[in-house]
């Protein structure tokens, strides 16, 4: 396994992805998965500046990662995958990345959506992922740092 | 994940909000702690200080992290350093500093020191 984390975050690369999880597991690259950045030129080169000197950062559109992170999980270098959304990382898993966990570091508050722990709030959609993925044998655990607690998201949703 | 420790010396709640922000970004801490200077002469501060590091300090290779020299926490920090206390004393502490200090991997004490400052000294910049 290449890829060390896959994680959910509206902020993508930052500070506690970039401190927190980087120094502890120590990536040598971050790809994120979004429809929008990898088509933002300006965009990419603002997240590009918090990144350490040894890890670079790969935007790739969904289909690019679907057809691309076999190959990641097949190599030697670790790897972080990033993506906004939790659909985003959803349709990750629906076609055909092999997922065992998700951390969960932001969703923030939103429309319909209800806060869960002081970092992520659920609506109605994202529950239904989280019902989904975990049917499908993915955990889903909720964690900005990696001294914080894990939380599993179905279990916070039953309450 | 060290066996170094440090306490934030600053005015206000300068070191308090550094270190809230380093945990935010860091996680928690449990080798770090906040000394603000307020209504404190200069020996209250040093034994505040000093009480800090015995208390908690568990024979561990101790740093004091101040927010500018030649200030009164500066001062107190250096009598500190002066009595044989602390192995160091950083000044100009922020963010990328602290965060060196918790992560940094280094030899011995100075090549720590001098790796930290030389580290955390690049992320200061500005761009026109």
């Amino acid at each position: 396994m290449s890829v060390v984390l896959y994680r959910v975050d509206e902020r993508l690369i930052h500070g506690q992805v970039v401190v927190g999880w980087a120094r502890r597991l120590g990536p040598r690259r971050i790809i994120v998965v979004d429809d929008e950045l990898a088509a933002d030129a300006l965009e990419q080169s603002i997240y590009r500046t918090g990144l350490p000197a040894d890890v670079r950062a790969d935007f790739w559109s969904v289909e690019e990662a679907v057809s691309r992170l076999p190959a990641v999980e097949e190599s030697d270098e670790p790897a972080f995958v990033l993506t906004a959304s939790l659909s985003t990382m959803s349709r990750l898993a629906h076609d055909g990345i092999v997922l065992r966990e998700i951390n969960v570091g932001g969703i923030h508050r939103g429309e319909g959506r209800k806060r869960v722990l002081p970092y992520v709030s659920l609506g109605p959609e994202e529950q239904r992922l989280i019902d989904e993925l975990e049917r499908a044998g993915v955990r889903v655990v909720a964690r900005d740092v990696p001294t914080a607690p894990a939380v599993r998201l179905i279990e916070r949703e039953r309450g | 994940m060290s066996e170094r420790c440090g306490v934030v010396v600053a005015h206000s709640r300068l070191a308090e909000g550094l270190l809230s922000a380093l945990e935010r970004v860091a996680g928690e801490q449990e080798n770090l702690w906040p000394v603000s200077n307020h209504g404190l002469g200069g020996d209250e501060l040093y034994e505040v200080i000093a009480g800090i590091l015995e208390e908690r300090g568990g024979g561990r290779d101790a740093y004091l992290l101040s927010d500018m020299d030649g200030g009164s926490c500066g001062q107190a920090c250096r009598r500190l350093l002066a009595d044989g206390r602390v192995r160091a004393v950083f000044f100009g502490v922020n963010l990328p500093l602290l965060v060196e200090f918790v992560f940094l991997q280094a030899g011995s004490a100075e090549e720590f020191v001098k790796a930290t400052v030389e580290k955390s000294r690049k992320a200061l910049g500005a761009r026109p």
